[in-house]
């Protein structure tokens, strides 16, 4: 059986290269195969490495504070390149300075995300609700 | 003793061209050169006045090892398609080149209906078909392949895509000419053309030895050819594995329907506070500008040029009306040579803007990204500062006698200061003067390191 791809990476003209290599570790422990593009990775290059590996989610991280301006257009721009049933996860400091986090949930949900998670996520949470999405949408 | 000799000969669509050599304390000296015009009918009849020519001016027999390359026919004319423009169709363009092959066009994601008509007409000798990781995309790839499968096309086809779906890609074209290469990128990112290279080889012996006579000189010398771009490439790759200083050098092959530029030297170097962005590109990199060319593309040249031409046509006080009317005399006459000081100087913008051209292309970029912590830097596509060696060959540039037209490589810096091309610093000039690299680059696979000494030694260094 193929295992589940999933398209990592760091938003924009960030370089928090920690989390990201965290990250990384726990999926490919959990059984998916990961395809980490590390950090300062643009909107096309996830959407490049989705396309030809077929992913069943984006997982973007934004640690700077600049998350809201790199990730504006992804969702529409993955649905005209063809991934039109991608999943969009989001996680990290996601915003500057002390914006209550339901706030910020909210505005990412508003530009297509699916999930958002702030910085004190428990990554067991993720990878239940990524399989539960998964299979929800409709992939193995 | 007598050392050993050996002959070599390169059939290209103008001229064939043969040398002989005596090898001699780890290199090859020249005895005999020949050339005569290509017998485009029957290839074979060229061949045997050549290498007649080479018995009777060496005083040798004329059965010494004969060693052969051929880009009669325009040469390799290669489709690429993949998936994404700068991920699997980007590394599929790669392959074609190193592998001595001309991209005549290429596709991205799903065919249209336009496109399969495209291609049919264009009747391609090979479509290199690519797209998804191993055990990624499968949908568009399986769908590409039902198309091909359904078309008129008659190139033979190269599957190097997502392997877990090979099986199927094959069956949908089990009435082509098919065959199959592990994936040019198995994972995002990795770039793997070695195995679609050497099946790009076979299926140029299979394809294009047959017909025109190429078959009866290959059954009489008992030895495959190799595409001329082929042998090239072989010979940059030898030539900076082992010549002492070669390890960083460019060769720009410039002739009258393209120019080739060829770099040996490591694509990234990184630093403390550069990132390289998208594809790692390779040592050794091969890139074919089908638009920049003396003579069959002048007028594609001076579409694709047309402002640094015309700024520079200003700055000489030659009217751009004169330099028209000489780029359709040229285009319509690819034999001609210039006749008086202003087609010479015709000539000398050509090529400049040509060798300009191709290096942009060839180089990456550096682009300086602010953050509020200060800058730092973004490399995209390979790093040509390094080079410390240019190679000028191909008709014009092998003639050349100053380092000018080579040094054009080096172009001024672009006026965006945040995003500057990764050219050559301050790199010497030589020219290939006896235009000897086609023929050593033969002999590479079987000596490598004395042909790559050879075509060394036959360079002439010049001056500013
Ligand atoms: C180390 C560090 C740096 C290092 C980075 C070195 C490196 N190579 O990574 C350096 C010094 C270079 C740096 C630079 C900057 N930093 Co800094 N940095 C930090 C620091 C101290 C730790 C980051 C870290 O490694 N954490 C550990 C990892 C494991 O946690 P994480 O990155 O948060 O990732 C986890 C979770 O967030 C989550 N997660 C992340 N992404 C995703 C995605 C999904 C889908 C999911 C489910 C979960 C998830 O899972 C990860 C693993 O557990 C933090 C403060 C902090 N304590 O977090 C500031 C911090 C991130 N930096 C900050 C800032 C402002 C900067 C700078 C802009 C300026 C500065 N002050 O220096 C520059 C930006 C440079 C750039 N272009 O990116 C701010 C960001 C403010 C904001 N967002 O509101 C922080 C929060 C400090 C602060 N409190 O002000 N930084």
């Amino acid at each position: 059986m193929n295992p589940t791809h999933l398209v990592l990476g760091v938003i924009g003209a960030d370089c928090h290269s920690v989390g990201n290599k965290i990250l990384d570790a726990y999926f490919t422990e959990a059984g998916f195969h990961v395809t980490n593009l590390g950090v300062m990775v643009s909107q096309d290059e996830f959407i490049d490495a989705a396309v030809e590996t077929d992913a069943a989610a984006i997982l973007v991280s934004s640690l700077y504070g600049h998350g809201e301006i790199d990730c504006e257009g992804l969702r529409a721009k993955c649905v005209e390149r063809g991934l039109d049933r991608i999943l969009l996860y989001v996680g990290g400091n996601l915003v500057v300075g002390k914006t209550p986090y339901a706030e910020v949930e909210k505005k990412f949900l508003d530009m297509g995300f699916n999930r958002v998670f702030g910085p004190q996520v428990d990554l067991a949470e993720v990878v239940e609700l990524l399989r539960s999405d998964i299979a929800a949408a409709g992939r193995k | 003793m007598t050392p050993p000799a050996f002959a070599s000969v390169d059939i290209g669509s103008t001229y064939t061209k043969g040398a002989l050599f005596a090898l001699e304390a780890g290199a090859f000296r020249l005895l005999a050169r020949a050339e005569t015009p290509t017998t485009v009918d029957d290839l074979a009849e060229g061949f045997a006045r050549v290498r007649k020519q080479l018995a009777a001016g060496s005083g040798s027999s004329t059965d010494v090892p004969v060693y052969l390359s051929s880009s009669a026919r325009g040469g390799l004319k290669i489709a690429a398609l993949g998936l994404t423009a700068d991920l699997t169709l980007s590394i599929a363009r790669m392959a074609a080149y190193s592998a001595g092959g001309k991209v005549v066009r290429t596709y991205a994601y799903e065919l249209s209906a336009e496109e399969i008509a495209d291609l049919e007409r264009l009747r391609p000798d090979i479509v290199l078909f690519t797209g998804g990781t191993d055990g990624g995309n499968s949908a568009v790839v399986l769908k590409n392949a039902e198309l091909l499968g359904r078309s008129t096309t008659d190139a033979f086809i190269l599957y190097a895509g997502n392997r877990k779906v090979r099986d199927r890609v094959l069956a949908l074209l089990d009435k082509k000419a098919v065959a199959a290469a592990d994936n040019v990128m198995p994972e995002v990112g990795t770039i793997q053309i070695e195995p679609a290279r050497e099946v790009i080889r076979k299926i140029f012996l299979e394809r294009i030895v047959d017909g025109k006579g190429l078959s009866a000189v290959v059954r009489e010398i008992g030895r495959d050819p190799w595409p001329t771009p082929l042998a090239v490439f072989e010979l940059a790759g030898k030539i900076g594995a082992t010549q002492p200083g070669w390890s960083d050098f460019g060769m720009i092959d410039m002739g009258g329907a393209t120019t080739d530029f060829y770099s040996h030297t490591e694509a990234f170097t990184g630093g403390d506070s550069v990132l390289l962005r998208g594809l790692h590109e390779p040592l050794l990199k091969r890139t074919v500008e089908g638009d920049l060319g003396m003579r069959v593309s002048a007028e594609a040249l001076w579409e694709s040029e047309r402002t640094l031409i015309t700024s520079r046509l200003a700055a000489l006080g030659r009217p751009v009306e004169a330099f028209d009317g000489y780029i359709r005399a040229v285009a319509a006459a690819p034999e001609s040579r210039p006749e008086n000081p202003t087609e010479e100087e015709f000539d000398a913008l050509m090529a400049a803007a040509c060798v300009r051209a191709a290096a942009l292309r060839h180089a990456g970029t550096l682009s300086k990204v602010y953050t509020p912590q200060g800058g730092f830097y973004v490399q995209r596509g390979k790093d040509l500062r390094r080079l410390t060696r240019l190679i000028g060959t191909g008709g014009y540039l092998s003639r050349s006698t100053s380092a000018g037209p080579v040094l054009e490589a080096c172009a001024p810096q672009s006026a965006d200061v945040d995003s500057q091309p990764l050219l050559p610093v301050s790199p010497e000039a030589y020219a290939d003067e006896g235009y000897l690299i086609p023929l050593t680059a033969n002999l590479a696979g079987d000596f490598p390191e004395e042909a790559a000494r050879t075509a060394v030694a036959g360079l002439r260094k010049l001056k500013g």
